[in-house]
């Protein structure tokens, strides 16, 4: 669209630099600039904002080992692998703990009575209860920020499980019944393909909400990794190092959904010819979605 | 039966599998629980809470909607306000609590802030989506009959827009009075999470239960009372929906 029409119907041509700032790159690259400006701005007017270059310098230091304040270079990836470790062993444990009770709670109307309340105080429980529960419990140690994901990623793998379960249509169900078809070959071609999508769907909600947990686990009852050195930072009162950390795991949660999740469940879901929704949303999220998520 | 359930398993494993000190039992919390409504702490720490989540939500509705005005009518401003919009959306709300405590130190601003933050995502991209609903050939016959903006406004767009607000204010509510407490954790000098907090640090597993229950039933209670509202004052949509 190199050329416009004016409101007389003279054609004229835009300019390539009004062309290219007005296109929708050029409005996502502007929203970056004018945010760097405003951080900028906030720096310089609060002394305890550190500026953008500071804290790039910060994190560039940090994860390229180079000593700065007296702590040892390579400390990052020790801090790194610590909490990978404990974010997917927790997760693992939460989504086949969230998996079998989602099953159950789909497929059988007793237990949906039984379950479905205790399940709404799980699901509403913030992450910081069971952060703050498993320290009490089990002290400062790794056990604090596992415990932590496995009890917040479960319930919402559950609750769509369940969903995915009940998704079966029970129309198809019940054919397949009277034509005597094999209970496997109904797990593989009914019960499967309806619960792979919403299977993804819990576990790209769970990731994210661990993620968040598992930091304020290890802020509080670790003495390692990302969460626990983020807060050294803090507790020095070094703000370039907590916001350093803070864009880190940003960062880190961002290019995992982007690149692994987000796709992983749209090619779960591309059967279903209604979840492709047209516009690709919101980095793959709609607001419904996010706010699901909680914190 | 279900909730019967939820405190029988409690009481069950707080009594047989755990010990009282681990997992105090249901009568056990439900008494803090009433000596904290007694004491009056209850409604000192709630309504200062409270307050500072409505405030949040006000000032992000006064941002929020432009935003999403912007978004839902325009191309450009849909590309600028995207990416920031989702991003403040989903980051992970422990950054939200320790940089506004670090920002405004533990005072009252910290939390309103950190709510303003978390929700306004929600209105605006409620908004926008709302408004890119709006029925283009209605916008058209108030332009052929020289209806002016501000009429246009008033009629089709405002009313088209509230029930997006709204259901943007109920979607992020939950996100918004855990981000508050979570705020309040970390730095505070009164509320549910400075007091949950408190509990903590004086390693009062009962205390922290009992702030935690009224903290979710609370949750719990506003949410259906935002659904229940939100079908009654936009009753009206219904039919237009269904024709």
């Amino acid at each position: 669209m190199s050329t416009a029409t004016t409101a007389d119907g003279k054609r004229y041509r835009r300019s390539p630099l009004r062309q290219a700032l007005t296109s929708t790159w050029g409005a996502r690259l502007t929203s970056y600039v004018a945010f760097a400006i405003v951080w900028q701005l906030l720096a310089w007017y609060v002394d305890r904002v550190p500026g953008p270059w500071e804290t790039l310098d910060f994190i560039w230091r940090e994860v390229s080992g180079g000593s700065h304040g007296g702590v040892r270079p390579g400390e990052f990836w020790e801090h790194f692998s610590a909490t990978l470790v404990r974010f997917s062993i927790g997760l693992m444990i939460g989504f086949v703990l969230g998996t079998v009770v989602g099953i159950a709670l789909g497929s059988s109307a007793f237990m949906r009575a039984l379950l479905s309340d205790m399940l709404l105080v799980f699901l509403a429980l913030p992450a910081i209860i069971w952060a703050f529960l498993t320290t009490m419990w089990f002290g400062l140690g790794w056990e604090a920020p596992v415990y932590t994901v496995i009890l917040s990623a479960a319930p919402f793998v559950a609750v769509n499980v369940a969903q995915g379960v009940r998704s079966v249509s029970p129309d198809l169900h019940r054919m397949s019944q009277a034509y005597g078809v094999p209970r496997n070959r109904q797990i593989r071609g009914l019960l499967l393909p309806a619960v792979t999508g919403y299977l993804f769907t819990g576990l790209r909600f769970a990731v994210i909400i661990s993620w968040n947990a598992v930091l304020l686990a290890e802020w509080f009852g670790a003495v390692d990794g990302v969460g626990w050195r983020a807060r050294l930072w803090y507790d020095a009162a070094r703000y370039r190092g907590f916001v350093g950390w803070a864009i880190i795991f940003i960062a880190f949660i961002f290019l995992l959904d982007g690149l692994v999740l987000s796709p992983l469940q749209r090619r779960a879901f591309r059967w279903r010819e209604s979840a492709a929704s047209g516009d690709e949303g919101l980095g793959g999220f709609d607001a419904e979605e996010l706010a699901s998520i909680g914190s | 039966m279900g909730w019967a359930a939820f405190v029988g398993l409690w009481a069950f494993s707080s009594s047989f599998i755990l010990d009282e000190f681990t997992l105090p039992g249901p009568v056990k919390v439900w008494r803090a629980i009433w000596e904290i409504l007694k004491s009056g702490a209850f409604f000192n720490d709630f309504g200062a809470s409270i307050s500072k989540t409505f405030i949040g939500f006000g000032i992000a509705a006064l941002v929020g909607v432009p935003i999403g005005f912007l978004m839902g009518r325009t191309r450009y401003w849909k590309a600028f306000f995207h990416d920031g919009v989702v991003g403040a959306g989903s980051v992970p709300g422990i950054v939200y609590a320790i940089m506004a405590l670090v920002i405004f130190g533990i005072g009252f601003q910290g939390p309103v802030v950190a709510v303003g933050l978390i929700s306004m995502p929600f209105i605006a991209l409620n908004v926008a989506e709302g408004l890119e609903g709006v029925d283009n050939d209605l916008l058209r016959m108030s332009t052929a009959y020289g209806r002016t903006e501000r009429q246009t406004l008033r009629h089709i767009l405002i009313p088209s827009m509230l029930p997006f607000v709204f259901a943007g204010v109920r979607l992020s509510f939950a996100i918004a009075w855990k981000v508050e407490a979570l705020t309040e954790v970390f730095g505070s000098s009164n509320g549910v999470g400075f007091q949950i907090r408190f509990a903590f640090q004086g390693f009062s597993i009962t205390r922290v239960l009992a702030w935690t229950l009224m903290f979710i039933a609370f949750l719990l209670v506003i949410e259906r009372a935002l659904a229940i509202l939100e079908r009654r004052l936009f009753r009206w949509r219904t039919w237009e929906q269904a024709a």
